[in-house]
């Protein structure tokens, strides 16, 4: 399904403009990474479009499209959402395997067919062992693993990624990249990535929106034409991959630097290659 | 040596050490030491030497039997009230502000106090200790049912929102399992809270059950029985906790392990 933003604002009651007059078109089976410091309020837009903001808190303008139809007219379940948050939202009291499963139990799928689909994603994720574990028994970057295979598992038309990995340590983060690298070479579906790390959004995405800090706007767009297959590891060091990020960086840095509201310390030049 | 193997011969000994002294200086041994008399402290020899004609005269069993009753009754009733309730204001906002204060009130009241009042209304059988036991877990069971709900990860909703979930969904994956994770974090709380209310209830007026007996000995100043009593009473709390834990632990099986506190 193709997601469209158009002229898309978003206020806190009390008059505090989270985004402002953001547009922005993502074609089905489209890979976007949205960028943009803390606090710019990529968050909130991705929230908007899962129909997430508290309609007493926020204000919502504009329109959101998915398939040319506005999302609030449609259920939930017709549009077939994922979700990948930053921290995993498994489900504490349930089992590796079991959490897997919610999105398809949800769906009334039957107990048999949940355990195949789950078993098949958990090899893949490479999780095979791990089914009867609880997530506090296993490491960060296996939980993260759990919660997009979770999403995958009842297949979503569209992914929505909130800094999935970005609660990860660099070597996890990479591993985790490349494999939703080859997750989505394999079966291409929508996907709107936000970060706030640049190197993720080139690695990963076919085109980088870059966003302002708060009010939120999109300040630039950049088609990535590095080809897939992508290695995540191997990209790093590319001259291609180097030139971009050198451009790109050289846009946004005044983004990053300027102080942010709330303290948030300014990113540093990328570090290149961890 | 093992470590809790170890640990365990230490808290032996230290409970014999206990008893010995305790043994010593109410005049046991042999030695003849009375430094406190036996009308204030019994010796333990002869607490324990009570259960004989105790338990011969069938009063030990229908004691503990009256007791295990009417606090396991409380206990399971109180906890079905308890999380019913709090269920219910938990969903339905606009009632619980209504209600919240008179709660809060009932609940500051000390559980003893309302006793007096059972009896009249009860009589002196076992349903007016079942009453008290009940009063006093259900408060425990419905505070932590409230906060339950309260207490939901706002982000494990979203999540299974995002997938689709009705609020059928959201309570069978997320609500209930964490309202029944609190009440059963307070399970143990709660298990002794239904023994003290019982107990309570007995002291106050009844026909049988330890703390009905154990009032009639303090009266008679009957130190032996008092001693003895107290003794059994502590065996029964400690294994009724013991069994609450070890079903905590069950199903609790998916926390970490230092959110169960030992």
């Amino acid at each position: 399904m193709s997601v469209s933003l158009e002229r898309v604002g978003i206020r806190y009651r009390g008059g505090v403009d989270a985004v402002r007059d953001v547009s922005l078109a993502v074609a089905k089976g489209e890979f976007v990474a949205v960028l943009g410091p803390s606090g710019c309020g990529k968050s909130t837009i991705l929230n908007a479009i899962a129909g997430l903001l508290d309609p007493e808190a926020t204000e919502l303008s504009g329109r959101i499209l998915i398939d040319g139809a506005e999302a609030r007219t449609r259920s939930r379940r017709e549009l077939n959402l994922g979700y990948v948050f930053q921290r995993d939202a498994l489900l504490p009291w349930q089992t590796i395997e079991q959490n897997v499963q919610v999105g398809l139990a949800i769906r009334g799928v039957h107990e048999r067919e949940r355990a195949l689909r789950s078993r098949e994603l958990l090899v893949m994720a490479g999780l095979a062992g791990f089914e009867r574990y609880y997530p506090h028994q296993v490491s960060g970057g296996m939980r993260q693993r759990a919660a997009l295979v979770r999403t995958l598992a009842y297949d979503p038309d569209v992914i929505l990624m909130d800094e999935p990995f970005g609660a990860l340590d660099a070597q996890n983060r990479m591993l985790l990249q490349s494999e939703l690298l080859r997750i989505w070479e394999l079966t291409p579906r929508t996907i709107l990535f936000v970060t706030h790390d640049l190197a993720e959004a080139i690695v990963l995405a076919q085109r980088v929106v870059v966003m302002s800090r708060r009010p939120g706007t999109v300040k630039a767009v950049y088609d990535i034409a590095l080809p897939y297959p992508r290695d995540a590891f191997a990209l790093r060091g590319a001259s291609e991959f180097v030139e971009l990020e050198a451009t790109i960086w050289n846009a946004l840095r005044d983004e990053f630097r300027a102080p942010v509201e709330g303290g948030v310390a300014p990113l540093g030049p990328p570090a290149g290659p961890v | 040596m093992n470590r809790t193997l170890a640990l365990s011969l230490k808290r032996v000994t230290l409970v014999l050490a206990i008893f010995a002294v305790w043994e010593l200086v109410t005049g046991g041994f042999g030695l003849g030491i009375v430094l406190v008399v036996p009308a204030i402290l019994a010796r333990p020899s002869s607490a324990l030497a009570e259960i004989v004609p105790y338990s011969q005269s069938g009063l030990l069993w229908r004691d503990l039997s009256t007791t295990l009753t009417e606090s396991m009754v409380g206990l399971v009733f109180g906890m079905i009230g308890g999380c019913a309730l709090g269920l219910l204001l938990g969903y339905w906002r606009r009632a619980s502000e209504v209600v919240e204060p008179v709660l809060v009130s009932l609940n500051s009241l000390p559980r003893i106090a309302v006793a007096p009042i059972l009896l009249p209304w009860l009589g002196l059988g076992i349903a007016s200790k079942i009453a008290l036991s009940l009063f006093t877990v259900f408060f425990v069971v419905f505070f932590n049912t409230y906060l339950g709900i309260r207490s939901v990860d706002p982000e494990l909703v979203k999540a299974v929102q995002v997938m689709g979930g009705t609020r059928g969904d959201l309570a069978r994956f997320v609500v209930l399992p964490s309202v029944f994770s609190w009440i059963f974090a307070a399970l143990r709380t709660s298990v002794s809270f239904a023994l003290t209310g019982a107990v309570v209830g007995e002291f106050v007026g009844a026909s049988s059950g330890l703390g009905y007996r154990l009032s009639i000995a303090a009266g008679l100043l009957d130190t032996k029985r008092v001693y003895l009593i107290l003794l059994i009473l502590m065996v029964f709390a400690v294994t009724l906790v013991e069994i609450a834990k070890r079903l905590e632990g069950r199903l609790l099986r998916w926390r970490p392990q230092a959110a169960l506190g030992g």
